[in-house]
């Protein structure tokens, strides 16, 4: 059974950033809960408030503006970015990604700013974020900050964000839009599972990027890389950001390995192209 | 706390405490125990419900949550005694078997043909990608799509000898 706690849904952001404040580090944050409410069975988080996110208005908004970017609000679900025409046009990779994330059920309430904050290794949207530069937005009460999503991650379900502060935002540039890119997602089954390895590729203006997930302590991307590497010099690009462990659910090795082969497959995929 | 939520049709005010999720208030509150609770983590779908048009897991909403909001599970399903053209569907295919997970099947069948009223086979799969049936009676689950989609085609019968 779920510990006691009580529970708030404020209807304004600075009444959620006060009551954010205040509990001094005793809340969470409740969007999808898909991740959450599971941990809390399990006992994995005992928070005393849950802090839900979802009627503050204006943190459900996808929204895409020409020249500028796409602005993905911490209440958007992983199923509003697999349905919306606008995303599968101008940032397919991000669709990619999002219709590999568990089951139908779990991506109509799982939300993409969710699935970054909770900061698994094994996350499905951050290899795509990663390749395509976004900005993570941050609120609290003492103001505002963006964060690069390179940046974002500090380790195994570690962030930047201090107790107080909030992901009100997820921001896509333009300037990563219509760009090519693949995903693929190694698991023992074709259903929903989480992932052995994911690996990420990304063309844009001659430069390459490789995200890899399952592989690190967090999700990792390389530097922009010249699209006349050799596949060789790529290869060993990849191999430098990631530190693969042994699990349940494979070993390091094979880890590496495929990781490596799925890279090697998604390059020549994109560049083919 | 005090929440009002519309379940099947009908409009419900209970007191409730805070750590319920939607699914216990709708089994041991509601006494609505046509849905089921598997495996309490998001994997096995047989707690799916429709909240506010969309299929989710039960166990992973809570009741709090779902104040203001529209439910609908699987005893709303059937209209006045008559099984709807799925149930019947699962009902003609032997897709029942044990049932445990069937309320779950029917609810995430039922928004899979919403959005595609002619799915293929491979669509089906991944539609009820997030619903396991322990007694692996999956293809007679498929079938009873197909059938209610006017698109299953009767296969020869077997002869035993």
């Amino acid at each position: 059974m779920i510990v006691d706690f009580s529970y708030k849904n404020p209807k304004t952001e600075s009444d959620l950033l006060e009551l954010l404040s205040s509990a001094k580090g005793k809340a969470k944050l409740l969007s999808g809960g898909t991740d959450l409410l599971v941990g809390m069975r399990s006992g994995v988080y005992r928070p005393e408030l849950l802090i839900d996110v979802k009627k503050v208005p204006g943190y459900e908004r996808l929204v895409y503006e020409q020249g500028k970017g796409l602005t993905i609000g911490c209440a958007v679900t992983i199923n509003d970015i697999v349905s919306s025409k606008v995303v599968h046009q101008q940032y397919p990779l991000l669709c990619a990604c999002a219709k590999d994330l568990a089951s139908y059920q779990v991506r109509n309430r799982a939300t993409v700013v969710g699935n970054i904050v909770n900061a698994s290794p094994c996350s499905d949207m951050a290899p795509a974020l990663l390749c395509l530069d976004a900005t993570v937005c941050i609120a609290s009460l003492r103001g505002k900050r963006e964060v690069p999503i390179g940046e974002f991650f500090t380790g195994v379900k570690k962030t930047v964000l201090e107790k107080d502060e909030l992901v009100t935002s997820i921001f896509v540039p333009q300037s990563s839009a219509s760009a090519k890119g693949v995903y693929r997602k190694l698991k023992r089954i074709q259903g929903h599972d989480l992932g052995i390895v994911g690996v990420a590729v990304v063309l844009i203006d001659d430069a390459i990027r490789i995200a890899v997930s399952s592989a690190a302590p967090t999700p990792v991307v390389t530097k922009k890389l010249d699209r006349s590497l050799s596949m060789e010099k790529m290869l060993t690009e990849v191999e430098s950001i990631i530190s693969p462990i042994s699990d349940i659910r494979c070993s390091q090795e094979y880890r590496r390995f495929m990781v490596l082969e799925y890279a090697k497959r998604l390059l020549q995929e994109v560049s083919a192209c | 706390m005090l929440i009002k939520v519309t379940v099947n049709g009908i409009v419900y005010e209970r007191e409730i405490k805070e750590n319920r999720t939607l699914l216990r208030f709708l089994r041991e509150d509601l006494g609505l125990t046509g849905t089921k609770e598997g495996c309490g983590a998001g994997e096995c779908g047989a707690c799916t419900v429709y909240f506010n048009g969309k299929t989710v897991n039960s166990f992973m909403v809570l009741a709090a949550e779902a104040d203001g909001g529209v439910v609908e599970t699987i005893e709303g399903e059937a209209n006045e005694g008559l099984l709807s053209a799925l149930q019947a569907a699962f009902e003609a295919h032997g897709a029942v078997q044990c049932g445990f997970c069937t309320a779950g099947m029917i609810m995430s069948a039922r928004e899979l043909i919403h959005t595609n009223p002619h799915p293929s086979k491979e669509e089906i799969q991944e539609g009820l990608e997030g619903n396991f049936c322990r007694c692996t009676g999956y293809e007679q689950i498929i079938e009873a799509i197909l059938d209610v989609t006017g698109q299953y085609q009767e296969k020869e019968e077997l002869i035993y000898v």
